[in-house]
């Protein structure tokens, strides 16, 4: 998932000396970016970030082996070039082994034919397992005596708290800022109609039902959808709307599931009514989220609920195809709940860790710590010099055509260091759909038997229900059988 | 024997030296991840580290888990539907294809009946999704010229479970039809002749002989899909969706959650073994019930 947030960067090298940025903007959908104000760069960060860097720089013959499932090239060709940039930024060789496909069961097969890695990207949910492998090297001193880790405004320290296991251990360090899904609507419709932004179950309500009728799409009147959505990948937004929590939550030591409680019966009614009326995706059970995507993009139907930063994707894509379209999607804070709060769901995080086998786990933390510098933020979001981006004798940046195809994506489009600010500019609407991940967004609590296990049981009562095929209150007290016959949940 | 055999071996030595390279091949790819499979399936699986013995531990959590069992009966349910269903299509494409006179059409015909198989799942499967789709899936637009419908094929159970058979019929048909039309053209044309002047209409001459005469390529085809029928993957993982998934989900694909998404290896291994032997089992009573080997031509 891209993201990005606007920072300043410094000029493209090995040092992250200087505190001046410039921002350049080029024709096409760039020219679309905000120029963002410049703050200033924390000292202590750059002081840290200087000393890291010329520790590296002054290092000779350190190699590193990455397993990496988004960090890298867009092909084989280009990891290379990746590694290259790497080696040219840090000292280190690298040898990034990026598989295109099947990356867990790379890393399944990997990890138990002994093959040594010094760095394996994963996610929370994956983490879980390694840790209870035994497989993962205990980070909690290196991040605790790390200054550029611990300084919050590289890494906000309230966010740390998602990657703690028991014993208050870390395994890991976040490789990029993971955002949320929100509820994604068709601006320019709204504008066209007059209407604001929905923030309630009913206004969306109204708001689709004035889509399908009042048509500003220009399909004929009756003919747009109002939803959209792959499976019931994501029903949180409206969830939401009730108070529920996404994921397990602890009730008085029992693990409950809201989404299988009584609580969430009115939005499945909802969600139901809108099928009903023809509002929802009649295909929304077998679609993908590439055709969810499609939908919204071809005017075909007014709200999506999908990552933040494809809000900036959405905009990006239709402005490059067509600079004159009146397409806007904006994300928005919706559905506000009973006491006025909105809850969305958040990104597992995704994270850098170090196997206990490492060959040299010293350079890999070295490494981590690196990727959260300005070096480091550029090479993972702007890509290769000379290759995504060019820098002037001005210092100006400008992406190049390749550039401009890989999206400033190289596995870490949105990081979290606040001290950064993408010398390209942002994706329309990024930015704001970021504030709203950062006000909304809500870590789910879901653990290694949450995809394999749980998600079918509710996936399926809450398809049925939408469907018609189960009243709401029969598909909840059936998920409630089938999670306890499967000790999923507790009685 | 064992010296006779070992002096015919050296006889042709150059010969057994030629299958060298494919036992090798069988024994590193296929044989040596077997047994690292079944060792698996007796330990505590971990990626890293010690694995310790556990015993039978891993098969009685198999059994007595309830999921293994609906996977099970998913599969018999599907692969037994593959198998029964499935058997005489390519039969009567077959014979049908054997009919036609006239070349061109009989090459043309023949083609596009084999083309389905050479596509992968992936394809085809994303194909019948789009084909099935209650808005404007093809299928369900042709149904509603004659106000049927909309029919939820892959997220009604009972409809998804037919598509998950009917589906693998027609792609592999096909390529079984090409198998039962090499072994038609290979029957003598004088048992025809000798047929046709005795009197035998064009359907008696392939109800009498050519039907018959198929039975030994029916056995083949037919233990080729028995080897398969507990083995049925790429359909079910392609198309099932949340919905249907505990109606449709098969042993490989449960294999596959529990090996993969939980890594639980051991596991996974253990249910792979139960296959294994569940499929040599199917096997050899089919084997042993047509009489396989003995009249194979």
């Amino acid at each position: 998932m891209t993201h990005r947030l606007s920072r300043r960067s410094l000029v493209g090298g090995a040092s992250a000396l200087g505190a001046g940025a410039a921002l350049s903007y080029r024709l096409g959908a760039f020219a679309q970016a905000t120029p963002a104000a410049t703050p200033a760069v924390d000292a202590d960060f750059l002081a840290a970030s200087d000393e890291l860097i010329a520790t590296l720089q002054g290092q000779s013959g350190k190699k590193l082996r990455i397993l990496s499932a988004v960090v890298g090239g867009k092909t084989p060709e280009e990891d290379a070039l990746f590694a290259q940039e790497i080696q040219r930024l840090t000292n280190i060789e690298i040898d990034l082994v990026h598989p295109t496909a099947d990356y867990g069961q790379k890393m399944l097969a990997d990890l138990a034919a002994g093959v040594q890695y010094d760095l394996i990207y994963t996610n929370k949910d994956t983490q879980d397992v390694l840790v209870d492998q035994e497989v993962l090297t205990d980070l909690t001193d290196r991040i605790a005596n790390s200054a550029i880790l611990q300084n919050p405004t590289v890494i906000p320290t309230a966010e740390w708290d998602m990657l703690k296991y028991d014993g208050d251990k870390f395994y890991s360090v976040f490789q990029k800022f993971e955002g949320s899904r929100m509820l994604t609507v068709r601006q320019d419709w709204l504008d066209q109609l007059g209407i604001e932004a929905p923030t309630t179950l009913d206004d969306v309500y109204t708001t689709m039902v004035a889509f399908r009728d009042q048509d500003p799409a220009g399909n004929g009147a009756g003919v747009t959808l109002g939803l959209s959505t792959a499976g019931t990948y994501d029903i949180q937004p409206f969830m939401s709307s009730e108070g529920i929590l996404p994921g397990y939550v602890d009730v008085d030591g029992k693990r409950t599931i809201p989404y299988a409680t009584e609580a969430a019966i009115p939005v499945y009614e909802w969600l139901a009514k809108l099928y009903a009326e023809g509002l929802y995706d009649p295909n929304f059970a077998t679609a993908t989220t590439a055709d969810m995507r499609n939908l919204f993009m071809t005017n075909k139907v007014g709200f999506v609920t999908y990552w933040d930063t494809w809000v900036g994707l959405f905009n990006n894509t239709m402005l490059t195809e067509d600079p004159d379209t009146s397409f806007v999607a904006k994300g928005i804070a919706a559905c506000a709940g009973p006491d006025g709060k909105v809850i969305l769901n958040r990104g597992q995080p995704s994270v850098w860790t170090i196997p206990v086998n490492a060959a040299d786990p010293d350079t890999a933390f070295q490494f981590i710590e690196w990727w959260n510098t300005f070096p480091g933020i550029t090479v993972g979001s702007l890509g290769i010099l000379d290759n995504d981006y060019t820098v002037d004798a001005d210092g100006n940046y400008a992406l190049t055509e390749l550039g401009k195809e890989h999206g400033m994506d190289h596995g870490d489009p949105t990081p979290y260091n606040s001290n950064w600010v993408n010398p390209i500019g942002e994706l329309p609407g990024l930015k704001e759909a970021q504030e709203i991940t950062k006000a909304h967004g809500y870590l789910a609590v879901a653990g290694p038997q949450w995809s394999p296990d749980v998600t079918p049981i509710l996936d399926e009562f809450i398809i049925k229900a939408i469907l018609g095929d189960l009243s709401p209150a029969d598909a909840v007290s059936s998920m409630n059988e089938a999670l306890l016959g499967a000790d999923l949940i507790d009685g | 024997m064992f010296r006779s055999t070992l002096r015919q071996m050296m006889q042709h030595k150059a010969l057994y030296a030629m299958m060298l390279p494919v036992i090798a091949y069988f024994a590193i790819f296929v044989y040596y991840p077997l047994y690292e499979g079944a060792i698996a399936s007796f330990q505590e699986f971990k990626l890293l580290g010690a694995r310790p013995y556990v015993g039978w531990e891993n098969y009685e959590t198999v059994w007595n888990d309830p999921r293994f069992w609906q996977v099970l009966r998913n599969t018999l349910i599907i692969g037994g539907g593959i198998l029964v269903l499935g058997f005489l299509p390519p039969i009567i494409i077959a014979v049908a294809l054997n009919e036609l006179r006239l070349m061109l059409a009989k090459k043309f015909t023949q083609t596009v009946v084999y083309l389905p198989h050479l596509f992968s799942w992936v394809v085809v499967g994303g194909m019948w999704i789009y084909l099935l789709s209650p808005s404007g899936g093809l299928v369900n637009e042709l149904l509603n010229l004659i106000d049927v419908g909309p029919v939820r094929f892959l997220t009604n159970a009972t409809w998804a479970r037919v598509m998950m058979i009917v589906l693998p019929i027609w792609k592999d048909a096909g390529y079984a039809a090409i198998i039962y039309l090499a072994s038609i053209t290979a029957i003598s044309p004088s048992i025809y002749e000798a047929a046709r002047i005795d009197g035998a209409s064009r359907f008696q001459q392939v109800r009498q002989i050519t039907i018959p005469l198929l039975a030994p390529t029916m056995k083949v085809v037919f233990m080729l899909n028995i080897l398969g029928l507990l083995r049925i993957f790429d359909q079910i993982y392609v198309m099932q969706n949340g919905v249907v998934k505990r109606q449709v989900d098969v042993l490989m694909t449960y294999v596959y959650d529990m090996g993969i998404q939980k890594y639980e290896v051991g596991y996974a291994s253990a249910v792979s073994m139960l296959v294994l032997l569940a499929t040599l089992g199917m096997t050899a009573v089919v084997w042993t019930l047509t009489g396989f080997g003995k009249d194979n031509t």
